[in-house]
This record gives structure tokens, sequence and C-alpha cells, in this order.
């Protein structure tokens, strides 16, 4: 029980401390810390812990940040790891914002998070390039996950989805599956997913998959990027994929809602409650904005589905039937299973049924990595690694894959291999711990070595990747590495991690050119390598 | 220089707050209780007119976090003073666990209706499920349950837009209240009465299939209710929650209430269930908050901005106020809810 003085004095003392934090803020308002975007310069910081496909709605916030002189810094997660966060002690954000409820609600175990809301609806659908949907004949009908499945199962439908235990849209895209395949029971069960058919049939299904992501924005950017038929994603992404695809003159993907597997993303944006009444009157303020009739109509152009009455006339240009949307659709899901049979499912398409991941890991070992440097990757590489540490985030390795390890310096110093989730995982681990560190930096001559590893895999059984550490501008020549890579002749991402005082135009090169994307582990390394590994 | 004059007005403001303080501070304090609180009744604890009267009155100020009303009262209370669940069976379970409170005292009613859409609606009483009389549209709990457990799809009643079978959504039974009183009303309705220790083991079986279909289930109250509203009729048909929640929806929301009135209704079980909304005092300090709660003006508040109906049966005051058609002046088809031990039963089988 706590005293509390009359509110006039309250309010002087605030609007003191006001003037104080104000002049605090000053001085230390340049430093962004963890957060991916910044949006307005405020002195009032708002944190938001977000889903990745809230990017497109930063217009909107930076309007809100400017004119309530409000900084707003977005971090985007995934949304299973949104849920974690809210499972730790300390939550460093004022608010999270992850794709659905069902997360919040999975992490929200100690009521710290007040006042969510729905900001606007999306469902997940499959994209899939408009001539392709017509010859499968899934245009103007309705279409089944079974009609789906068929499709996938006799190659005639490829495609990009999220990682199911990274990404809601993946997850709810994978339960969709899971019902169909087993016959659309009222709801699923433990027992269920014993089941050997199902299993097999799932697994020869996930092998459909072209590529995966740890995130839906990112997704959308990499199949815009790649050469690709079609994503599982949200409905407002492949609107926005299809803006970009005709803006380009390229064909446009349409949309298909299966009707008995479909999921809704409700985007709940809810306050964290650590006790600061000042930071929740920013917060609901920035709510209040969002679920105003102005914003909501604004955030309908980016092609969610806001509000209360549907999509207004006005915005049917955004909803185009033209692309198989279908702005006055009944949306109606099927039902998600409670928690526990829903984690049994991720953890099981986790370890055994999604296409098994080939990662060369090549890390830098170079002497500026001597002392700090070298410990923390060494911290980070055993989150992955160690297998109860990697189950923690739904990142355990499976059965089938194959983790390579290239350390090097001005040259790759060895090669290790690791084939499944047992002891040779482990022993890899012990290869990254004992590695002396000196020498100069030749990132492609190790880039190079792995790709001459993954000659030695039939790569349409695994999705690949080649995940770069290095802290150093490299010597070498990207040249070789593209002439290499070319000759590789198969879709293999190079993510990297950027550390140390590693090139980032170094780096970039090589995500633009092989599709991959750029991680920064400067901040904390071992988030970088878990996220690394959720797209792979 | 900037930061020596910010530093100055800094200190002239410290020293306005403390003739301020001398002035009109007196030895007034007002007291911070803290305490969980269901979903349902944030709106009207947040809001400023009640927080007014329960500061300039009772000098009073509640301090509280969201929590199912059956988590709560099942939880340590170290560094509590009161718990507001939505039951009485949550009392009745905190006695259990914890002993006597300091005080505890019902200030709130409101009973279980059923949430839907015009199109559901008509549906339900096309198949004789539901009846209207007046305006007021009443479901026959045991026809709805017959639907139910028998696996009858949207499209069997007439709707094929909607995927599946029929189902209330609710809370969670075992960590929220709308969802356990829901249990409570479908055990009644199972076991022909009133459900209790000689008639609930016969029927937890088929209670129990009815929420494993039902799946993943929200835990609290007021979300379900933003999500049956905004996620639309596909996603929840049909929803079990408060009348509270509706009538308190349309008088803060009123020009959101005139664009969706037409197609979102309100039905009463035949019989429903009293919610009751019991005020625990864990502590003395707690037991200010009973007093205040039950001050005329607040509960005069609670009906007209938050829907809660204050006393049994009647409605305190005119219900046309609220704009929303349909609204039962009276409550007259009530059954008890089943008494702890058989709703701790219920809980158990459906944990």
């Amino acid at each position: 029980m706590k005293k509390r003085r009359k509110r006039c004095i309250w309010a002087a003392c605030l609007l003191a401390a006001c003037l104080f934090l104000t002049c605090c803020g000053m001085e230390n308002s340049d430093g962004k810390g963890d957060a991916d975007t910044v949006l307005g310069s405020g002195s009032q910081v708002l944190r938001i812990l977000s889903g990745s496909e809230n990017r497109e709605l930063e217009p909107i916030l930076e309007e809100f940040a400017e004119e309530e002189n409000v900084r707003i810094e977005m971090t985007y997660q995934g949304s299973l790891d949104i849920m974690r966060a809210l499972g730790e002690e300390e939550i460093p954000y004022d608010a999270v914002w992850p794709a659905s409820s069902l997360w919040l609600n999975a992490g929200d175990t100690d009521h710290r998070v007040r006042h969510a809301e729905s900001i606007s609806v999306t469902p997940v659908v499959f994209g899939i390039r408009q001539s392709l949907a017509e010859q499968l004949g899934f245009v103007g009908r309705e279409v089944s996950v079974s009609d789906l499945l068929e499709a996938i199962r006799s190659g005639n439908l490829r495609f990009c989805m999220t990682s199911a235990t990274q990404s809601n849209s993946g997850a709810s895209a994978y339960m969709g599956f899971l019902y169909a395949l087993l016959g659309n029971p009222e709801m699923i069960t433990q027992e269920d997913l014993e089941d050997p058919q199902l299993q097999e049939e799932l697994k020869e299904l996930l092998a459909g998959v072209d590529r995966s992501s740890g995130s839906s924005d990112w997704l959308k950017d990499m199949f815009l990027e790649g050469d690709y038929d079609a994503m599982v994603n949200y409905e407002c992404l492949i609107i926005s994929a299809n803006q970009e695809l005709e803006a380009r003159g390229e064909e446009p993907l349409y949309v298909v809602y299966p009707y008995d597997g479909l999921s809704l993303a409700d985007s709940p944006l809810g306050y964290v409650d650590q006790g600061d009444g000042q930071q929740e009157e920013v917060f609901l303020a920035l709510q209040e904005y969002l679920l105003s009739a102005d914003t909501q109509n604004a955030i309908q152009r980016t092609g969610r589905r806001s509000g209360y009455t549907g999509i207004a006339e006005e915005n049917r240009d955004v909803f185009r039937e033209d692309w198989g949307v279908q702005p006055d659709r009944v949306l109606s899901p099927f039902r998600m299973p409670d928690t526990d049979v829903l984690f049994a499912c991720l953890n099981l398409y986790q370890t055994q049924l999604k296409k098994p991941s080939l990662s060369v890991y090549c890390l830098d070992y170079s002497s500026s990595m001597r002392g700090e440097g070298n410990e923390q990757l060494v911290a980070a590489m055993e989150q992955l690694l160690i297998q109860e540490n990697a189950a923690r985030n739904f990142l355990q390795a499976s059965e089938n894959e194959v983790n390579i390890l290239i350390p090097f310096n001005d040259e790759a110093l060895a090669v290790y291999t690791a084939r499944g989730n047992g002891e040779e995982l482990e022993n890899l681990y012990r290869q990254v711990e004992e590695q002396d560190v000196g020498g100069g930096t030749d990132m492609y001559a190790a880039a190079m070595a792995g790709l001459e590893e993954l000659r030695q895999y039939d790569l349409s059984q695994y999705t690949p990747a080649i995940i770069l550490l290095t802290d150093g501008q490299s010597g070498g020549d990207f040249q070789d590495f593209q002439d290499a890579w070319e000759a590789l002749g198969a879709d293999v991402p190079v993510f990297s991690i950027m550390f140390g005082d590693a090139d980032p135009d170094q780096l970039e090169q090589l995500a633009e050119m092989t599709n991959a994307r750029v991680f920064d582990g400067r901040e904390n390394l071992t988030e970088a390598f878990r996220s690394v590994k959720g797209y792979n | 220089m900037k930061t020596k004059l910010m530093g100055l007005g800094i200190l002239a403001l410290v020293i306005v707050a403390a003739v301020l303080y001398a002035v009109l501070g007196g030895g007034q304090e007002v007291t911070e209780i803290t305490g969980l609180v269901g979903g349902e009744k944030l709106g009207l604890l947040e809001d400023e007119q009640v927080q007014d009267i329960l500061r300039d009155r009772y000098h009073l100020f509640l301090d509280f976090n969201r929590a199912g009303s059956i988590e709560m009262v099942q939880e340590d209370t170290e560094g509590r003073d009161f718990l507001f669940p939505s039951n009485q069976t949550a009392l009745e379970i905190y006695e259990n666990v914890h002993g006597n409170p300091a005080q505890s005292e019902i200030v709130l009613n409101t009973p279980i209706v059923l949430y839907t859409r015009r199109a559901v609606a008509e549906a339900l009483v096309e198949q004789g499920i539901a009846r209207q009389e007046g305006e007021v549209l009443y479901v026959d709990m045991s026809l709805l349950t017959q639907c139910i457990e028998s696996d009858t799809t949207w499209a069997d009643l007439g709707l094929p837009q909607l995927y599946g079978t029929v189902a209330v959504g609710t809370t969670d039974p075992t960590r929220s209240n709308s969802g356990n009183m829901f249990a409570g009303l479908l055990a009644n309705t199972l076991c022909g009465g009133v459900a209790d220790a000689s008639n609930i083991e016969e029927v937890l079986p088929r209670l129990q299939s009815i929420f494993q279909k039902l799946g993943y289930m929200e835990s609290s109250s007021s979300d379900l209710f933003d999500q049956f509203l905004k996620t639309g009729m596909g996603a929840k048909p049909l929803v079990a929650g408060y009348e509270s929640q509706l009538l308190e929806f349309a008088v803060q929301n009123p020009e959101t209430w005139e664009q969706v009135k037409d197609d979102i209704l309100m039905m009463y079980p035949t019989p429903t269930v009293w919610s009751s909304h019991v005020f625990i005092a864990v502590d003395e300090a707690g037991t200010a908050g009973i007093e205040a709660l039950l001050d005329e003006e607040v509960q005069r508040l609670a009906w007209e901005k938050h829907g809660f109906r204050t006393g049994l049966y009647d409605a305190p005051s005119s219900i046309e106020q609220f704009g929303v058609p349909g609204v039962a002046a009276e409550i007259t088809q009530v059954a008890p809810m089943p008494d702890a031990a058989t709703m701790e039963r219920i809980i158990a089988a459906l944990e």
C-alpha cells in the first residue's frame, strides 16, 4: 500500500520532472539502441516490439510521432519471439504488437499487457502467379487446402513461406496444412500428431517450400527480388507485393483463400505495464490515434482490413478483385488448438517435418576477433548448437539436417561437418570453442569453400544457406565468389552477420547477389545468430 | 548558458510545487490500494468520473492489473489489497485457498449473454433454436447444446459462408470468468437443471468434448469481445460474454455503434446465469474499495456508462438510453450457478 499526495502537487512535480527529462533526453537522444527504426525525434520515447508486417505502417506512425513530439522506436521480431519476450522477467519495451493475439495471450502469463486492441485484420493466404493460378484452375472458384496440396504434391506448385516456428504467417499456414491432411477434424489432438502417415505427407508437402524466412515482411522482399511462383503470406503483403510487381510491369499474384484452412492475424497492440503512468498516456494516445476513423482509413489503404464495417467504397481500388482479392468475403478461419497442442505441432515441424536445413557457418577467426569477439561468437554458437538451448527458441536441429563449420582467417582453415541432431553437433561446438584465433580476413575464400562443400549434396532435398560472420574489411575478391556462386547454379543465400568493423558494403553486395540479408550482430551477437537460424 | 537557464527553470518549478503543496496539500492523503481485476471491468475502473468520486469522497485510488477471475483467486495474493473477480464461485475458491478475506461484497451484476451477427441470429430463429419476444432475442440452451454436440455445421443451419461446425466462442473456462460461467451454464443444460455433485460426473465427458472442440480460447472477456467486433462474422459467429460489454461499447463509442448496430445482436440464453462481480478485500486496506464502489453515484455510472446492473432483476433505469435494441428490461429466466465444489470439478476436468 502506498500513499498519494493530492493531485495538484503531482501535476506540478510531473511538469518539473518532464522538463528535467527533456533536458536529459536531449543529451543522449542520438543513440538509437537496439531499435530497427526510429520515428520522430521527440524526447519522450515509446519502444514497440512489433511483427515485421507493421513496417509498412511506419509512415502512419511517423505522422503521430512528429505531431505529438514522441520518438517511436520500432524493433521488429517474429511473433514467437515476441511471445518469448513477454515471458522474460525484464521486458525492455513499452508496447508489443504481434501479428496475432494468439502469441500475446500465450506469452503474457504474468498479465503485464494491458489495453490490447486489434488494430487491423488480415488473413493468411496463398499468392500465386496469376497465369499459374489460372493453369491450376484456382481462379474464380473456392479452393480447399487439399486442392493446393495436390498441386504441390504433383510438383506443379512450389512456394515460399516463413518458418512455422518463427513467424505467425508460417505457423498459421502450417496448421492449416495439418488440418487438411487430417481430414479437417473438429480439433487436432496430440495423438493425431503421432500418426506416421501424417508426418510423411507433411514432409512431402514441406519439401515443396522453395525458400524460407524468419519474417513475413522480408519474405515479401525476398520474393520480389527472386524468381518464385508463389508465397504464403498476409493478404496485405500480397497486395503490397502486387503494387510493386505492377509498377515494374510484371505479372501480379493471384490471392487464394483456402476456405478450410484460413487463419486471421488480428494485430493486437498492447501496453506493457511497468508502472509508469506517463508512458501509459503516450501509449493510449498512440492507440487512440491508430483507432481513429482517419487513421483506420489510412491503414485500410495499406491493404489491411480495419474498422468495423468492412472495406470502404473509396478503398476498393486497393483490394483489387482482378488480383483475386475478395473484399466482401466472410473470413471464416479454422479453430486453432490450445497452446499445448500448438507447441507440440511446432516442435514436430522443427525437428521432423520441415525441409532439413543445410547450413554452412563461415566464422571469422582472424586476429581482430581475439578476446571478447571470440567469446561472444562461442557464446552465440552455443545457443544454436547445444540443443537444449536451441529448443527454447524452437531452433532445434532435425535428424536430417547438416551443419558445416568453416573457420577462416585469410583462408578457410578447416571444414567440419555434423549430420543430424546428436553427438556430431555437440562436437561441432567443441571445434568452435577450440579453434585458434589469428591472421587476416578473407570471407570470400571461406564462402567459396562453403560452395565447394555444397556441391556434395542434392540441394533440392535441403534448405541450403551460407551463414557468414565477419568483423573486418575483407581481402580477396568478390568477383571470384560471384563466379563460383553462379557456377553452382543454385539458389543459395549468403546471410551475413556484421560484427566489429565489418564493411557493410561488402556484406550488402553478397546479400544482394544471393537474395539474402545482413544481420547486425554488433549490439547482440547471440540475437543475430538466432535470427539468421530462424531464416533457415 | 541554455542549460543554466533550464536549471533555473526547474528550480522555479520545484519552488512552485512546494508552495502549492503548502497551500493546497494539507494532510489530505489519497490511499492507493493494489489488486487484480477481470478485464470486463477496466472501462468502469478507468472512468475518470468514477476515479474522481473515489478520490474526492473516499480518498482512494485503485491500482490494478488485469487477470482472469479464476486465476486471480488461486494465485499468491502477496502485495495485493483486493481482487475483483466476476463471480461468486471465485470467492468460494478464494476462501478454500486463502481462508476468509477481510471482507467481500457483490457490487455489480450482469447476465451472461450470447453475441452474434444478424444473419446468424436469423438462421437460429429460423431453426427454432432462438425466438424473438418483442425486440428481445432468447436462445434455447438445450437446443443450441444439441446442435453443438451433434457437430451440426453452420451450413446445415443455412449459413454456407461460415466454415465448420456450430460452436459458441468463449474465453478459457480455466482462466477467465465468462468462459467459466458459460461452462457452468452448459453443465446445467446437460444436467437438465442445476449441476451438482450428484449429476456432474455423468455429464463431464460431454462437457469436455464441447470445449475440446473449441481448441485455443482467449483468456480475457474483453479481448474476445474486441475480436468479435473486429474480426467479423466469419471468425466469431457466436460468442459468450456479458450483457454489460455491449451496453458499455454502445455508450462509449456512439459513432461506431451507429454504424454496426444493425448487424450486431445480443441474445439471452434461457435460462442464463448472473455474473456477480464480487469485490474481495484481501486485507484491511482493501475494504475501503467496497464502500467506495457501492457509492450511489458510482453505481449509477456503472449502469449508465458501463452497462452493469446493480441490483438483480430490474434495470436500474431506462434501457432506452443505450440505443441498443433488444435489451431485456428484466432478466427473469435465471438459474443459479453450480456450487463451488462442482465448478472446481468442472474446471479440473477442463484443464
